[in-house]
């Protein structure tokens, strides 16, 4: 009777924990497939100040038929936005230095560390120099989507790009729909292999 | 047969005068029905609004509510106003702030209706007790400027109504 305990208490056990890791690799699927983050949201309550834009499916269509009117490089833009599904950016300014801490960031970066993200690293903003944490996702050997974590002292900008673009096309976007400009040497650096 | 024409013109453009106003209503009667309020009536509104818009934009409404609930939940105005506008409204650009006490300040919800070549945009403003609801057409140079810094742009628009009033 007690053996036959033992085992069901096992088995139980045995189930529970295929449950668990069921559940927990499915939290983690979502999340890295979430527009933004729950980490990426907590981070609201710090900031003085955040700033959400969203150009999903419908926007972004309109807006690649709008830019692609006059000049070049907005014919470039506009090619690029009409094979995406979103830009999704959240912008949090900060009262003061240390407002939110590194494992925040961490917290944020580990989300997409999985085999179907990419990591590059020592890319830096046009502008002052802060570090930029860029991501690529892979689907298929294509690129599927972008995720830029920009970090300063007093500022941090989350960009989630979805659909297909290249390494050297992101810096067509940079300042366009809240993303930040980004340096296009660094970004060619990071194509030739900069991955970690 | 020319007095039919025109008195159909007449119908047809104050019908679709009617459907830009739709949104606009609504959103301002969802927010005086949930939260007991009513919007101001500013004498020459109409007229002020020509003269102080910013450039770019035409069609300007605008709807103040001066007393406004001191601890309305930015979340549930969004639920209010994204529940009364109607189809083609996109949620663009939001903004909030928090004072010291830690307590959201002010919030800025901005949805666009895009169409050939021009862009409506529902501004939403809450501060602790004051609501602002505006709408307005922007053109293909505004259009340009809020795509490339929707942020910034939120923030002027908020900031200038704000001053405005």
């Amino acid at each position: 009777m007690k053996k036959t305990k033992a085992i069901r208490s096992s088995k139980l056990k045995y189930y529970g924990a295929i449950l668990a890791l069921l559940v927990a690799s499915s939290i983690a699927a979502r999340t890295q497939d979430a527009k933004i983050p729950p980490d990426v949201e907590k981070l609201s309550a710090k900031a003085k100040e955040t700033v959400e834009v969203t150009m999903d499916g419908p926007m972004l269509h309109w807006a690649s038929k709008f830019l692609s009117a006059d000049d070049p490089e907005e014919a470039k833009c506009a090619k690029l936005v009409a094979n995406l599904k979103g830009i999704y950016v959240r912008s949090f300014e900060f009262d003061k230095d240390g407002a939110y801490s590194t494992a925040d960031v961490e917290a944020l970066r580990s989300q997409f560390r999985s085999p179907t993200w990419s990591r590059v690293v020592g890319v830096r903003s046009d502008h002052d120099g802060d570090n930029v944490d860029i991501f690529f996702k892979l689907e298929n050997e294509k690129m599927a989507g972008i995720v830029i974590i920009a970090a300063e002292a007093r500022e941090l900008t989350y960009v989630n790009i979805v659909g297909p673009l290249e390494v050297d096309q992101l810096a067509d976007l940079g300042g366009e729909f809240g993303i930040p400009k980004l340096s296009r040497r660094s970004l060619s650096k990071a194509e030739k292999g900069d991955h970690k | 047969m020319k007095p039919l024409r025109v008195f159909l013109l007449i119908l047809c453009t104050s019908a679709l005068a009617f459907a830009g106003d739709n949104d606009f209503r609504g959103v301002v009667r969802a927010i005086e029905g949930h939260y007991g309020v009513h919007h101001m009536h500013v004498p020459l509104l109409g007229v002020a609004m020509f003269f102080a818009r910013p450039s770019g934009v035409s069609g300007m409404k605008l709807a103040i509510f001066e007393d406004f609930d001191a601890n309305a939940d930015p979340d549930d105005v969004r639920r209010i106003v994204e529940n009364s506008l109607g189809d083609g409204w996109h949620p663009f650009v939001r903004v909030r702030s928090r004072n010291d006490g830690n307590a959201t300040a002010e919030t800025t919800l901005i949805y666009a209706n895009p169409s050939d070549g021009k862009m409506r945009m529902m501004i939403v403003n809450v501060e602790p007790s004051e609501a602002t609801v505006v709408e307005l057409k922007v053109d293909e140079h505004s259009i340009k400027r809020w795509l490339s810094e929707p942020g910034e742009e939120a923030e002027d628009h908020s900031s200038h109504h704000h001053t405005d009033n």
